[in-house]
């Protein structure tokens, strides 16, 4: 590659992302096995629970039984008379606030002075083993006065209200309003033909991922630490831990295991890691803590309950005029990622269909509940239930055919969207064709009979965040590749594999460029000695970011491997092929070197093989200075139909299939890009059927897999996969993500499928066989 | 992660010496455990001394005898579901058998354990930090039922998926004890109570269950929200006449600390009766007044299914 | 009496005999003691099959059962399970089958269970089966393939 594409600063470059290439490596597009796969299914991959280490200590907490109050004492007498107590800390020893998002950090990592959720941790206890800890946190007394609690969004904006964060700024019980507006709103509702207007609210849900939080945490005898997280964002925890505990960075080493998936359910630095982190140093022995399944709700950081309201304007040949879009979060007691949140429950709606006038508000709200978070398709699923409905509202009113009416609004690829969007590729159309024509969606809807439909519905996505959370100029992601004379790579990263396959991809990704096969490369990831970084799995970042990074370096090193073969044949660099394991002239394969051969022929005229590569975004200029959350480098587009049936006597809604396609950019493996989609496609349609975060007052109504209903596979759909590719530009070989998009549209697609078959529009999921067979009786009265 | 309290562990081969370990008032009885370990977890109870069911000779193997098939108490559910004499005459305790939550816990749970299963309650099957959080009820711990704060007494369901099945199949549950065996029909087992939900004493040990090989035609119901894992929301069977004369009966479960016996002169009013009879609480998180819906939707799919299989079989 | 338990029983075919609390459960036993870390803790309480073993061939949930009550069994963990279920795994991995991992040994020993039982099994027999275990990655839809191309290599085997 070439240095002099640098933009003149050495370091960073904008690499070429080879995207449209054909695959020279012979790897890409493959549906092959993860190069990490047997090890997950034979249980020898290695999760921070399976770890022990001599001596460890067991820790719990004891969590406050209160929605709102102040504390006013704590009795641990009867707890340290325990055998087997070894020590506890309070929440005044870790007085340091944190959080990921450098402008609303205002968590501790437990409640000092006073309480603001059920659930919330008070004092951390630990012992020799976990029956005596628990035992010890069961004897603790903890005494409180109540305080008026905050637990609805009325709660939040009533000013009488008692604060819950007091001495903050701006005391109110809103952590973060957002108005933007676009064009001119108004003059686009008065152009309109007709108006569509209406509310919606979309409940609160949580991600449930298998394994809980855990950290284990060793002293180690220098003075420094090292602690073991199930983080999706290593980088963040790393920083967050040496922050509240006083600590240098580089005293602590942070190491992500094996993680049994995370959905955004373990983005934020949690108290597990920094109490394992501070006991450890504190008691001078190894410190594990394992939540349970109960503690795993109240940790929670799920999707925000969000009341809605939308208004659309269209023409009559079903152009959009204006969209007006109001939203309230509900956002539990601390700001988790909510400032994010709140620009990202508006900033996709003018995706994927043309708009010039829009004008969105939200607000994202403090409530006395557990903090709301990043939830697979973070703030967007939510908005894209309502303006999806709309469309197929509008539809009906305007007497036009729904798919037709997205077709004919789909912005054109290379477009810049009122809100200063900048979208590369688009494959809205490729991707509504192939589910409308699978699904026969044009002949079938409302022909199905009462009780069954169809039901359409389109979706946008981001590929990773123009801007880093904090404010830096560094590297969103790096790999650092060493080659081995006997051929053999080995990848570091700071990525977090949490199951969405992004170890094979950057294998892949390396032995693309390589020539090699991923089984060559052998990826070393998240360890903050090791591995340089990357800043988490989240935002469908990672394929986008990690990919590119991982590009530069390999081509790096393909550089040196190209010199160094082509002074030994005599040919041009450039004339030099990478596939199946040799380096050969192209069209005459005879002529060439094995990969291993190359890599001594480098070695003798380089010295030893190791590159670097990093990534950032290109700055994107935007008309829009104050748009500085929802950028992305790229985006992915998602269409789906649904097929439902409905029990008229029980209401019980039954999904029988979608049909998705998802424009991913490109398929680095295609075996897991689908299982990206069809894990977004379950998570909808759990949501769409049961999953809320129910509460009864400021109580989690039911913390257990037993009443939080989760869809068997009884439950589940038949999905039937369809891949679109669109070769982004700026993607690593033109891939863009495929992890979180494919969500968005599920929901919509099942409540437009339930319009078909009922005639109702159902504008808040899930949809319960109570509230169906309600709606369908009330349907019938006014009928009559 | 969530550990089981101490306690000391027992396993006697003879069921009178396990009736003489229960009589000790923190004592309990492990059978396959998958209901009463779930409940020591969340610290439900936390009984001093578990006496397991394991090499109770008594308690083991499925035996016809003159006209009834005797099933031992510790015979797992999937054992019963997957006999030969159950499968062929008494399809009804086949199929509540195989509703029972997973195939995995029909593998474990056993079906002395479901019959003696304890009462449900959103208020109750919760872990210990929740309950502690809400106040404790008065099935456990407390003094007030959330259910009905101003009422007397704890509506705890009755959730055990074969009952009703056993009850209209006229089955009997043998049970010994230091003074002696006796045998209570299955319909005279339950109390209209959800703390002291049995009409037997902690120290009887459920032995065998003995159904009549009657060929009474009988349809099992459970609806649930998810096709596993779940308890039902609604439990009914139903009951054909076995001669002319004999009405319609249908038992409704998961709606009350006792299940509901109805019966109808005619096969169309055995739903509408029901519906009536049942007057499900708030113990689930389904919602009372669909759930007492749902008892006349079930009953009558149940109804429609015998007539059916009647009309079928000529 | 006694809160311990002199416990022997088979664990991958080899016998093991040790002192055990009483309140030991068959996970914490395998986790722990045995340090075979295959079966996970997934809910803990029965609802999620992530603790799946086999004893005496037939799946048990280990988190719910005393391992007091193997007593003289035979119990098989993933580490336990070689040739015999390489079709499973096999079949599994070429599908992508497992995302995060986490409740996939569950799964392999479900599966092993149902094939072993019942040579032939179907696609009603393998979904049945399959409804003893959570994964919240998948969406199943590769673990039914995989299920149903394991089922047809050991049916043709």
């Amino acid at each position: 590659m070439s240095e002099g594409s640098n933009e003149n600063r050495p370091g960073w470059a904008v690499y070429p992302t080879h995207a449209g290439e054909p695959a020279t490596g012979g790897v890409l597009g493959r549906g092959e096995r993860k190069i990490d796969g047997r090890g997950r299914i034979t249980g020898t991959a290695v999760f921070t629970d399976d770890i022990q280490l001599p001596r460890m200590l067991h820790a719990k907490f004891v969590r406050s039984t209160e929605a709102h109050a102040r504390i006013l004492g704590v009795d641990l007498s009867a707890a340290l008379e325990i055998p087997g107590v070894v020590g506890y800390a309070l929440g005044e020893e870790l007085p340091k606030k944190y959080g990921v998002i450098p402008v609303a950090q205002d968590e501790t990592a437990m409640a000092i002075g006073k309480v603001r959720y059920i659930g919330e941790p008070v004092v951390c206890i630990a012992a020799l083993d976990e029956e005596t800890a628990l035992r010890a946190v069961r004897a603790v007394k903890v005494s409180y006065e109540r305080i008026d609690a905050v637990l609805t969004i009325e709660d939040a904006l009533d000013p009488r209200k008692p604060h819950i964060h007091e001495g903050s700024r701006k005391p109110s019980n809103i952590l973060r309003r957002v108005f933007q507006e676009y064009g001119d709103v108004d003059r686009g509702f008065a152009d309109a033909d007709i108006i569509v207007e209406d509310t919606y609210s979309y409940p609160g849900s949580t991600h449930v991922p298998l394994e809980a939080h855990v950290a284990v945490a060793n002293p180690e005898p220098d003075g420094k630490l090292t602690l073991w997280s199930s983080t999706q964002n290593p980088h963040y925890v790393h920083r967050d831990v040496a922050h509240v505990l006083g600590m240098r960075e580089q005293d602590i080493r942070l190491i992500k295991p094996a993680i049994g998936a995370g959905y955004g359910g373990k983005c934020d630095p949690f108290c597990t890691d920094i109490l394992a982190a501070y006991l450890a140093r504190k008691l001078g022995r190894p410190v594990k803590i394992a939540l349970e399944r109960e503690e795993v709700f109240y940790t929670h950081r799920g999707r925000h309950p969000t009341r809605m309201w939308l208004k659309m304007g269209f023409k009559k040949d079903g152009s959009i005029t204006a969209v007006d879009f109001k939203a309230w979060a509900d956002g539990g007691a601390y700001a988790s990622y909510g400032v994010v949140t709140s620009y990202y429950l508006g900033v996709f709606m003018p995706l994927p269909y043309t708009l010039e006038n829009y004008r969105f508000e939200s607000h994202r709200l403090y409530t006395n509940k557990p903090p709301c978070g990043p939830k697979r398709g973070h703030g967007a699923i939510q908005p894209r239930l309502a303006l999806e409905m709309h469309i197929d509202r509008a539809a009906q009113r305007l007497g036009l055919n729904p798919a037709e009416l997205r077709r004919a609004n789909c912005i054109e690829p290379d477009t810049e969207t009122c809100n200063g969007l900048k979208v590369t590729s688009v494959g809205m159309k490729q991707c509504i064709d192939a589910v409308v024509q699978a699904s026969g969606y044009e002949q079938r809807r409302g022909t199905l009979g009462f009780g069954r439909g169809l039901g359409l519905a389109a979706s946008a996505y981001m590929c990773g965040a123009l801007h880093p959370v904090y404010q830096n100029e560094l590297s969103q992601s790096s790999v650092q590749l060493k080659v081995d004379r006997s051929g053999e790579v080995t990848l570091f990263s700071g990525t977090a594999d949490c199951g969405q396959g992004s170890i094979h991809m950057l294998a892949a990704v390396c032995a693309e460029r390589l020539g090699i096969e991923p089984s060559d490369v052998r990826v070393i990831e998240g360890d903050t000695a090791l591995t340089p970084v990357d800043l988490g799995s989240y935002s469908s970042r990672v394929t986008f970011m990690a990919g590119n990074a991982c590009i530069a370096a390999s081509d790096r090193v393909r550089a040196k491997l190209a010199e160094a073969v082509a002074a030994k044949l005599g040919v041009s660099a450039e004339s030099l092929v990478f596939r199946g394991g040799k380096v050969y002239v192209a069209d005459a394969q005879e002529r060439g070197v094995s990969f291993v051969d190359a890599v001594w022929l480098a070695e003798e005229r380089f010295g030893p093989i190791g590159e670097v590569g990093g990534y950032k975004p290109h700055k994107i200029g935007s008309r829009f200075r104050r748009q500085s959350v929802g950028p992305s480098p790229a985006y992915s587009f998602t269409a789906q139909v649904a097929e439902v049936a409905v029990d008229v006597e029980t209401g019980i809604l039954t999904v029988d299939k979608i049909w998705v396609a998802h424009d991913c950019g490109r398929a680095i493996n295609r075996t897991i890009v689908e299982g990206q989609i069809e894990g977004c496609v379950y998570m909808g349609v759990g949501e769409a059927l049961y999953e809320e975060q129910r509460y009864r007052g400021g109580l989690v109504s039911a913390p257990s897999l037993l009443e939080y209903k989760v869809p068997t596979i009884h439950e589940t759909p038949e999905i039937e996969t369809f891949i679109v590719e669109t070769h982004d530009p700026n993607g690593p070989f033109g891939a863009k993500e495929a992890g979180e998009g494919p969500q968005l549209s599920t929901v919509p697609a099942i409540a437009n499928a339930l319009h078909d078959a009922v005639g109702i529009w159902f504008t808040r999921p899930p949809f319960t066989p109570e509230s169906v067979l309600t709606a369908l009786a009330r349907a019938e009265r006014s009928k009559s | 992660m969530l550990p089981l309290a101490h306690f000391e562990y027992l396993a006697p081969t003879e069921a009178v010496e396990a009736s003489r370990l229960l009589a000790s008032p923190d004592a309990r009885l492990v059978a396959g455990g998958t209901d009463l370990l779930v409940s020591m977890k969340h610290r439900l109870f936390e009984p001093r001394l578990l006496v397991s069911a394991r090499r109770i000779a008594e308690m083991q193997g499925i035996v016809p005898a003159a006209g009834w098939l005797s099933i031992g108490a510790s015979c797992t559910l999937r054992d019963v579901s997957r006999h030969g004499i159950v499968q062929q005459r008494l399809p009804a305790l086949a199929a509540a058998c195989r509703t029972v939550a997973t195939p995995t816990i029909q593998a474990m749970a056993t079906l002395g354990g479901n019959l003696m299963l304890d009462t449900r309650c959103m208020y109750y099957n919760q872990p210990a930090g929740w309950r502690a959080s809400l106040g404790y009820c008065l099935k456990r711990e407390g003094s007030v039922c959330h259910v009905a704060p101003k009422g007397r007494g704890c509506y705890a369901t009755q959730a055990a998926d074969t009952v009703p099945a056993l009850w209209l199949l006229g089955a009997e549950a043998e049970f010994v004890s230091v003074s002696g065996t006796r045998r209570i029909r299955v319909s005279d087992l339950y109390r209209e109570d959800g703390m002291n939900w049995l009409t037997v004493r902690p120290d009887e040990v459920l032995t065998r269950i003995h159904v009549p090989l009657e060929d009474r035609s009988v349809a099992h119901r459970k609806l649930r929200t998810r096709q596993a894992i779940d308890y039902a929301q609604v439990l009914v069977a139903v009951a054909a006449p076995a001669q002319r004369g004999e009405p319609w009966s249908a038992v409704v479960s998961s709606v009350a600390p006792r299940p509901i016996l109805v019966e109808s002169e005619t096969a169309e009013g055995l739903a509408e009766l029901s519906f009536r009879g049942s007057q499900p609480l708030s113990t689930h998180l389904a919602s009372a007044p669909w759930r007492k819906k749902m008892v006349r939707v079930e009953v009558a799919r149940a109804v429609d299914a015998l007539l059916r299989s009647h009309a079928g079989s000529g | 009496m006694s809160d311990e338990v002199v416990l022997t029983v088979q664990v991958n075919g080899e016998r093991v005999r040790r002192l055990i609390p009483a309140s030991r459960t068959l996970l914490d036993l395998l986790r722990e003691d045995l340090r075979l870390t295959g079966s996970k803790h997934g809910c803990d309480v029965g609802d999620c099959g992530a603790c799946t073993v086999r004893v005496d061939g037939l799946p048990r949930l280990a988190c719910i059962t005393l391992a007091a009550e193997v007593q003289g069994a035979s119990v098989q963990t993933i580490e336990g399970c070689g040739s015999k279920e390489a079709y499973i795994v096999d079949a599994l991995d070429k599908h992508v089958a497992s995302q995060c991992g986490y409740c996939t040994p569950g799964i392999v020993l479900c599966l092993a269970s149902l094939f072993d039982d019942q040579a032939d099994a179907d696609e009603a027999a393998i979904r049945e089966a399959l409804g003893s275990n959570i994964c919240r990655c998948t969406g199943y839809t590769k673990i039914l393939a995989a299920a149903r191309e394991a089922a047809a290599s050991r049916s043709s085997a």
